[in-house]
């Protein structure tokens, strides 16, 4: 018995269970955190993060001279649970991985916020990755474009993004990390509505013959997690038409009732 | 944190002061907002609690939340920073959401100056739990208790004690077993006899009448066993936290932003109440830019031990509901299922 974990067994089925190109469970909770004005609660398979959107606001004292006279800067800053990782390490604010990881996500999202209706402005997102197991990236993008959406800023699209990655000649979707030590990776961030796509980063190396195959499958992937995000947005905003509709009429049998 | 302007902070002064005392959601001067507490909430983490206070019930924005975190590490005593015993350290972490306003380099001060508070109080040798070590002298657990702060809307020293005493509550260090390596009285002999070497076998026999013994445990071992370990001992002495916000008539608990930015002093006392002894007074701190004087201390001692007392056996009920909850119940649920 060899001492590796075996990715893909004989049945073509991944070491926890799944197909390959099967996705892990997503769940979406867009409970108000604090004051910011758009927040979610994003969890995919074992990977969690909490962004909050606030602004777009008048820039911080100190930061002003960075703002652009025709549009809005958006600023991004990760955070990394000490607790979230199997190996606790404290993560600084200065730390290369999470500001990479930061300007990754500013970069993503920059051609997609429609930043020109906000001169002068800043757009902050604030990610904080709770529990990490693989698919850091791709669960950061797609909780931010839910966050703002929520935080009401104009998008011209929304961005989706999942990893994939190719054992032997199978490719496979949505890496965990012991996959993604494993099996070279890309992640992919498209937008659904154009089918273009805002994000390719691979840092491991593929054969060539093998990365359209990954990338077609990412893509067919990304449209999957739209639906996903645009069902939970659109609950949310039911929700809230919903309270809209009934809310003086129903603060004033509340108050008959107690009366 | 909140910066507000003399005329709202005369406004709120003069509300608390009037009589009866006014406050701007109808609290009255020692009552709390709702506090929520989860725990286990991290499942990567030795012990996990998440504590809100005052969020609001629609939608579950607008309060103080924070979440706390044990996760236990191997240290050797003797090289770096390990302690025959274990060793407990606290840091606190602020997410840019909770101040906004802040710049970076303030924010990393602000968490400073928490952390420096928090393990001031919980990394003492005296509340130290004796199952952190692992083996006398060489091996011991290294607790790291990580708070994050994700919103603040006052009262924020209250919230972090409570999240941290739940995590540690809830806090299950791993059984270990030692062993030890001894090569086995037939494989020496062979071996001797293999080399050829002129020893002298009488040498390793010791004297029948020799009682003593020397006990080399080299090493440990973390046995299969179903559950997480077991609880921290002495997990009763952690103590809460509770703050008083002064002003030079009266005091009250439980401020908000608004409030708390028209106090001038407020006085942190942390309490921990074991059975039937006497309440200890773990520690105190002074904040705020305002000045006491000793009789006036003296008499706040008094009340906070009070109020305290009220907030730990609120807090003790509610972590026996947890266990409850997560043991228990969820195992009948199994069951059941």
């Amino acid at each position: 018995m060899s001492s590796r974990v075996e990715l893909i067994n004989a049945g073509l089925l991944r070491s926890d269970g799944r197909r390959p190109y099967e996705l892990r469970t997503i769940s979406i909770n867009f409970g108000a955190q604090g004051t910011a004005d758009g927040s979610v609660t994003y969890s995919h398979g074992l990977t969690q993060v909490r962004v909050s959107v606030q602004g777009p606001h008048e820039a911080k004292p100190g930061t002003r001279r960075e703002t652009f006279h025709d549009r809005a800067t958006l600023n991004v800053e990760v955070q990394l649970a000490p607790f979230g990782v199997g190996e606790r390490r404290r993560r600084g604010r200065g730390d290369k991985r999470l500001l990479e990881l930061a300007a990754t996500i500013k970069s993503t999202f920059e051609p997609v916020v429609q930043t020109h209706l906000y001169p002068r402005s800043t757009i902050d997102i604030f990610i904080h990755v709770l529990q990490l197991d693989g698919g850091l990236l791709p669960a950061c993008i797609n909780a931010s474009t839910l966050a703002l959406a929520t935080a009401g800023i104009p998008l011209f699209d929304f961005v989706c993004a999942i990893s994939g990655g190719v054992h032997g000649t199978q490719p496979l979707l949505d890496l965990t990390t012991v996959e993604e030590n494993d099996v070279p990776s890309v992640v992919v961030g498209v937008m659904p509505r154009t089918g273009r796509a805002t994000l390719v980063q691979m840092e491991t190396r593929l054969h060539m013959d093998r990365f359209e195959d990954v990338f077609r499958v990412a893509c067919d992937a990304g449209k999957v997690l739209w639906s996903e995000m645009r069902d939970a947005l659109r609950e949310r905003t039911g929700d809230l038409v919903d309270k809209l509709e009934a809310g003086p009429g129903m603060v004033a049998v509340k108050e008959t009732e107690e009366t | 944190m909140a910066s507000i302007s003399k005329a709202e902070k005369a406004y709120v002064q003069s509300s608390l002061l009037s009589n009866p005392p006014l406050r701007a959601d109808g609290r009255g001067l020692i009552d709390f907002r709702t506090i929520a507490l989860e725990s286990g909430i991290a499942p990567i983490a030795n012990g996990s609690a998440r504590v809100s206070i005052g969020t609001n019930a629609q939608d579950g924005g607008g309060g103080t939340e924070v979440v706390a975190a044990a996760k236990l590490e191997v240290e050797s005593v003797g090289d770096g920073e390990g302690v025959d015993g274990g060793r407990v350290v606290c840091s606190v972490s602020c997410s840019p959401t909770a101040y906004p306003l802040l710049s970076p380099n303030a924010l990393d001060d602000l968490q400073h100056d928490m952390t420096s508070v928090l393990n001031a109080t919980l990394s003492h040798p005296t509340i130290r739990p004796k199952n952190l070590c692992i083996l006398p002298g060489r091996k011991s657990w290294l607790l790291n208790l990580d708070v994050i702060v994700f919103s603040d809307a006052g009262n924020i020293f209250d919230a972090i004690f409570m999240a941290a005493r739940a995590a540690l509550w809830d806090t299950k260090v791993p059984r270990t077993k030692s062993v030890q390596y001894r090569a086995k009285k037939s494989d020496r002999s062979d071996a001797t006899q293999a080399m050829d070497m002129d020893v002298d076998e009488t040498a390793h026999v010791g004297s029948a009448l020799d009682t003593r013994q020397t006990i080399e445990v080299a090493d440990f071992e973390l046995p299969d066993y179903w559950d997480e370990g077991e609880p921290l001992n002495g997990r009763q002495a952690w103590p809460v936290c509770l703050t008083l916000n002064l002003l030079p008539a009266l005091h009250f608990l439980d401020a908000t932003l608004q409030e708390e930015a028209s106090v001038p002093l407020k006085l942190l006392v942390f309490y921990s109440f074991l059975s039937d002894a006497t309440p200890l007074l773990r520690g105190m701190r002074l904040l705020g830019t305002g000045v006491s004087d000793l009789v006036q201390v003296n008499s706040l001692l008094k009340d906070g031990e009070k109020y305290a007392r009220n907030v730990w056996l609120a807090l003790e009920g509610k972590l026996k509901d947890e266990d409850l909850r997560r043991n228990q119940k969820a195992r009948e649920r199994f069951l059941n299922r």
